[in-house]
């Protein structure tokens, strides 16, 4: 039987990882009660770190929440909000309180959410975070200080997908480089596309988990072409959305088909929906994953 | 040169709102190349307080307001500043905290500060450097990303990066994909692979 990620993660099993947002407040019953319909499904499920620099209750505190309710969780970690001393003092404590997954990235600049005046930090990228846990990991600090007692991260880092931004493959490139254990992607929608992505960090060798937003409308899918960094919904998807008489439906059935491709080209998918996860059973069960 | 913008006339106004006998003390370097403190910048300002019933006791023009050698140098300049109750500085904000150094009055300033910037080809340039005191843009071909991308990012672009343009303004080049290329054009694409550490931010 496996236990936790990182032995998920050396498995030959295909993963799936899900996303859940902290509340926006002190009440955590919704995105509990949204967490507790994946169990048995995800093996484990990304807490968000005040994702698009929208203030929410801190990924940490939620991450324990999750924790204590018997979830794998992977508790995200941005670049945007601390500096040195507060990242390093965050992964200290979410280590200490039982943490053993992160996956790391820049982070949305604070214009886009909902705090726009915000000083911006940026104090580490996401490489040199990387790096920063791997020290933890040795048991010293970022100034070379011994810890009383160090950590032993899973460490993820994310990537977008597409192979001409030849930029983005080579810091790819540099976050395997620092040691991540795991890639989770941009939502892919372009299978076509995906592949040759794989292909062109395959000797890169890291599980990488693909991102799936499921699409809810032709209205949404547009959206995301327009809006969303990194997303490419191609003309194929945007027609059967158009002519679907139940778009919900039609954006499962066309996740669900993107699942089952995927299971051919990497390690696992990583489910982000818009909203709640009530859908999700039913898209995996669709995409032939059955509860474990 | 130093990038400044001239607040709003209502802004200045509020600020002097319990101020009167204004002295003003403009910057013949870069706010003078900029519009924001140069002598018709100067002059204008002085006319403008006087509509709005402010009285203006005079003005000097320093060759730079974040070099000012001394009091008497202004006074040297233009006497006036002796019956002043206030000094309105035309500069950026080192000229003003340089002219708060000699000047025992209160001390306000008519511009924002953006940025350390230049100009070439007769195009402003903003953000060329944030003076971090840890230099390494020869890394980089001469483009430096801690000042230029937004987050400061050193060891490549940020997911938001997309055909080359920048998350933050769609409008404006990633400085990424403007390093990618000079770097091409020096023969220097290896530097891309580069991981480079976080800069020291000791206090200088």
């Amino acid at each position: 039987m496996l236990f936790n990620f990182r032995e998920k993660l050396n498995s030959s099993k295909f993963l799936v990882t899900a996303e859940i947002s902290p509340p926006k407040g002190t009440n955590v019953s919704a995105p509990l009660e949204d967490a507790s319909q994946l169990k048995g499904l995800a093996d484990a499920l990304n807490v968000t770190d005040n994702q698009c620099s929208i203030m929410h209750m801190s990924s940490l505190a939620f991450s324990k929440l999750l924790l204590d309710e018997g979830h794998e969780v992977i508790m995200q970690l941005t670049c945007r909000d601390r500096n040195r001393i507060g990242l390093q003092s965050d992964l200290l404590g979410a280590y200490a309180l039982g943490l053993r997954n992160v996956c790391v990235m820049t982070g949305d600049f604070p214009s886009c959410g909902d705090h726009p005046g915000s000083k911006p930090v940026y104090d580490l990228d996401s490489v040199q975070l990387l790096e920063l846990v791997r020290k933890l990991d040795k048991g010293i600090d970022l100034a070379g200080n011994k810890l009383d007692g160090g950590t032993c991260f899973c460490m993820g880092a994310v990537s977008g997908i597409n192979p001409q931004e030849v930029l983005q493959l080579i810091k790819l490139e540099k976050k395997v480089g620092c040691g991540a254990d795991f890639i989770q992607t941009q939502a892919v929608y372009d299978v076509g596309m995906f592949e040759e992505f794989v292909e062109s960090t395959a000797h890169l060798d890291v599980p990488i988990l693909a991102g799936l937003i499921p699409l809810k409308s032709l209205r949404m899918a547009e959206y995301m072409n327009e809006h969303i960094s990194g997303i490419h919904v191609p003309e194929e998807v945007l027609s059967r959305l158009k002519t679907a008489s139940d778009p919900v439906e039609e954006g499962l059935s066309i996740a669900s088909g993107t699942i089952k491709e995927l299971t051919k080209l990497c390690r696992g998918v990583h489910i982000m929906p818009i909203g709640s996860h009530k859908n999700t059973p039913r898209l995996l069960s669709m995409a032939g994953i059955s509860p474990k | 040169m130093i990038i400044t913008s001239a607040k709003p006339l209502e802004e200045i106004l509020e600020i002097l709102k319990d101020e009167d006998d204004i002295f003003i003390i403009g910057c013949n370097v870069c706010a003078a190349k900029l519009k924001t403190g140069g002598e018709p910048e100067v002059l204008d300002m002085c006319r403008r307080l006087e509509e709005h019933g402010k009285h203006v006791l005079g003005w000097a023009l320093p060759t730079a307001a974040c070099s000012i050698r001394s009091y008497e140098s202004l006074v040297e300049k233009n006497e006036k500043i002796k019956e002043a109750h206030c000094v309105l500085v035309m500069g950026c904000g080192s000229g003003v905290s340089a002219t708060a150094n000699v000047v025992d009055l209160p001390v306000y300033g008519s511009n924002n500060t953006l940025s350390l910037g230049g100009s070439s080809s007769g195009k402003l340039l903003s953000n060329q450097c944030i003076m971090c005191g840890d230099c390494t843009v020869g890394e980089f071909g001469g483009l430096c990303p801690k000042s230029q991308c937004p987050k400061g990012l050193l060891n490549g672009p940020c997911g938001g990066s997309v055909a080359g343009k920048c998350e933050v303004n769609r409008e404006d080049d990633c400085i990424w994909a403007l390093i990618y290329e000079r770097l091409k054009k020096i023969n220097r694409l290896d530097l891309l692979y580069v991981i480079h550490a976080p800069k020291e931010h000791a206090f200088k």
